[in-house]
């Protein structure tokens, strides 16, 4: 990263939100009982699978098209929850992958789940399945099991993008319970619109905590809350901070060159070119604003470092000898 | 296969090895004799020492990205001969040396990983042809499909790369057998099925709309008024009209402050005063959830799932 862009205060945040989340862990570690509130996405996880297995129909699962990151791993660990009940109600699963990475991880811990529930035996090795990494091609294909399959109960949780409400009405359309989430808020309103349940922001991230209700996470998820708390002080310093700086009369100004990407401090007569002597602070000259902002001198971008004196440039004619002549040649 | 290989040779450091150099050949007989002992020391390992070992990769690669954050990129890439200001500069060259490296190697890791997903695939729909299973024609289009696509795409791409010196195919009127398949594949079929499949959502919307915005409750009222005030100030002509009645009212009245009652100035401020704070935090809440996720992941805390 570059401390320049945005000064030690975001590094110095972040480690505090990093400091209230392992806290938390370690606290929780010793406590039971946390209160989580209801999330109502996550109690219909039984109901659903339990209407599945009446219908005698698969349960279907989308970990969203994004690769394998935090967002594919906290989808397959529900997914896990969920694969734990359909074991235990015998009823089959189908999870699809848009990314085969996120598909070699879901086929190894779907089968765990199996495998400690005592139920190898009825673990389908097609029931993960890499559908596709296009995405309207992954779309029809996912689709199309739908249709097929007449799944009972679909879950949409993870990274999903203009495919969301392709599968969403797909499934209505064969009249499964819908559970969805998404982090990407571009695509919450149409799971609101279409699904049954939606997990909203992070609710998806608090699912894991909410289903296992294993004190490490439960503990996470009160570290979480911490930092929303800090976030709501900071924004509240932040309003009267700079409502009130911003009454202040001030005779100097900061002038951003955006093409040197410097800038500097210089008076207003300077900066108006003699049109005022003092004016009331802007936003860009309040200190909300350089904490954001950190003012970057033209010294602090004039980096001139030592020649090596024992560098020797490398060849430049293509040379196939050997050793560092060889390095910059051949091109 | 000499030329898939060529590439112009970047800038020697711990991560290029000047070609042909015996460092190179070192390293690379050690990188072979280091992976077969990671693979088979993986595939031996006892099942109670797996996880430790993922746990201490999974550490070990995240402290590469965590120290990457953390330390500071240099402002100014350094040039070859130079020697790097003091060791927080030599630190930030090094990582940024590296950065591209490590992207490789999760690269190849994709790829390998790309071949199980095809291998999954094959592995379905053979099954599903031999026994005939239903809809099993499905399956028969798919693979005919992906070993067309496969070999025309290819076939294709090696004539552009490396047998075209004098750029004659960037001309169609050029084109042999070959591109005008891989053409015809690629851009005659799958994008004009992509662009369908993406048409169709114009009809889901119409649908799911339709279910959201029925008066059920509260909050699907306050839905359906909010988007109603929302595409109506995005009709030209019902905002212009509008406008008209309260520019009317306003004459009339005296009463400036009527101006805030604009169907173009009531979207205008549900999408500043509702919508945009509402999304920064949701946000807010998906960055802390995934930074939790993260720690968790990074130092082994999670039990269950993914973790296990």
């Amino acid at each position: 990263m570059q401390y320049l862009d945005t000064g030690p205060f975001g590094i110095l945040v972040t480690l505090m939100m990093v400091a209230f989340v392992l806290i938390n862990i370690f606290r929780a570690k010793g406590s039971k009982g946390l209160y989580i509130r209801r999330i109502a996405g996550l109690n219909a996880i039984d109901d659903a699978i339990g209407r599945a297995t009446e219908m005698g129909r698969p349960v279907l699962m989308v970990p969203g098209i994004g690769g394998l990151d935090a967002v594919s791993v906290q989808a397959i660990n529900i997914f896990a929850q969920v694969t734990k009940t359909a074991a235990q109600f015998t009823t089959p699963i189908r999870l699809c992958c848009a990314d085969a990475a996120v598909y070699t991880v879901a086929q190894e811990v779907i089968r765990d789940v199996y495998q400690k529930e005592g139920m190898s035996d009825r673990y389908d090795s097609t029931s993960v399945q890499f559908v596709s990494d296009r995405q309207f091609a992954f779309a029809a294909g996912v689709s199309g099991m739908i249709l097929r399959d007449k799944a009972a109960a679909t879950f949409f949780l993870g990274a999903f993008f203009a495919e969301s409400l392709i599968f969403a009405e797909t499934a209505n359309a064969v009249g499964a319970i819908q559970v969805a989430g998404s982090t990407q808020t571009s695509q919450t309103p149409f799971f609101i619109a279409a699904c049954d349940y939606v997990l909203i922001g992070d609710e998806f991230y608090a699912a894991s905590a909410y289903l296992t209700r294993e004190p490490v996470l439960v503990g996470s998820l009160v570290g979480q809350d911490w930092g929303k708390l800090a976030i709501i002080c900071m924004i509240l310093l932040g309003f009267v901070t700079m409502s009130a700086e911003r009454l202040q009369i001030t005779n100097e100004a900061r002038v951003d060159d955006p093409d040197k990407g410097t800038s500097k401090i210089v008076s207003v007569a300077e900066a108006t070119k003699d049109q005022f002597r003092e004016r009331r602070k802007r936003a860009s000259d309040t200190v909300v604003h350089r904490i954001f902002n950190p003012i970057r001198t033209e010294e602090a971008l004039d980096i001139k470092r030592e020649k090596d004196p024992n560098f020797v440039p490398p060849a430049t004619n293509g040379a196939e000898g050997n050793g560092t002549e060889a390095a910059g040649g051949g091109a | 296969m000499i030329e898939l290989l060529a590439q112009a040779p970047p800038p020697p450091s711990f991560w290029n090895r000047p070609p042909y150099s015996p460092e190179l050949y070192v390293m690379v007989i050690g990188t072979i004799i280091l992976g077969l002992a990671l693979f088979f020391g993986l595939t031996y390992a006892p099942t109670r020492l797996k996880r430790p070992i993922v746990m201490t990769f999974t550490f070990l690669s995240g402290l590469f990205y965590v120290l990457l954050w953390l330390v500071p990129t240099p402002l100014k890439p350094k040039e070859p001969g130079e020697l790097p200001l003091n060791p927080v500069d030599a630190a930030g060259i090094w990582f940024s040396d590296a950065l591209p490296r490590v992207a490789d190697v999760a690269q190849i890791l994709s790829a390998f990983l790309l071949g199980l997903g095809i291998f999954s695939l094959l592995t379905i729909h053979i099954r599903k042809i031999n026994r005939k299973q239903t809809d099993w024609g499905f399956s028969i289009v798919l693979l005919v499909s992906m070993v067309l696509m496969l070999g025309f795409g290819y076939a294709d791409w090696i004539m552009k790369e490396f047998r075209d010196p004098l750029g004659l195919l960037q001309d169609s009127s050029n084109w042999t057998f070959v591109n005008q398949m891989s053409d015809l594949l690629f851009d005659g079929i799958l994008q004009q099925m992509d662009a369908a499949m993406f048409s169709l959502i114009a009809f889901y919307i119409l649908s799911a709309a339709y279910r959201a915005f029925r008066v059920r409750s509260v909050e699907s009222t306050v839905l359906m008024a909010s988007a109603l005030i929302l595409m109506l100030s995005l009709m030209g002509g019902v905002a212009y009209a509008w406008g008209q009645g309260i520019d009317a009212l306003v004459i009339g009245t005296g009463n400036e402050f009527l101006n805030n009652l604009k169907i173009t100035e009531v979207a205008n401020w549900l999408r500043t005063n509702m919508q945009a704070p509402a999304i920064r935090a949701i946000e807010f809440g998906v960055g802390l959830g995934a930074l939790a996720m993260g720690i968790r992941i990074w130092l082994g805390l999670e039990r269950g799932g993914v973790s296990a």
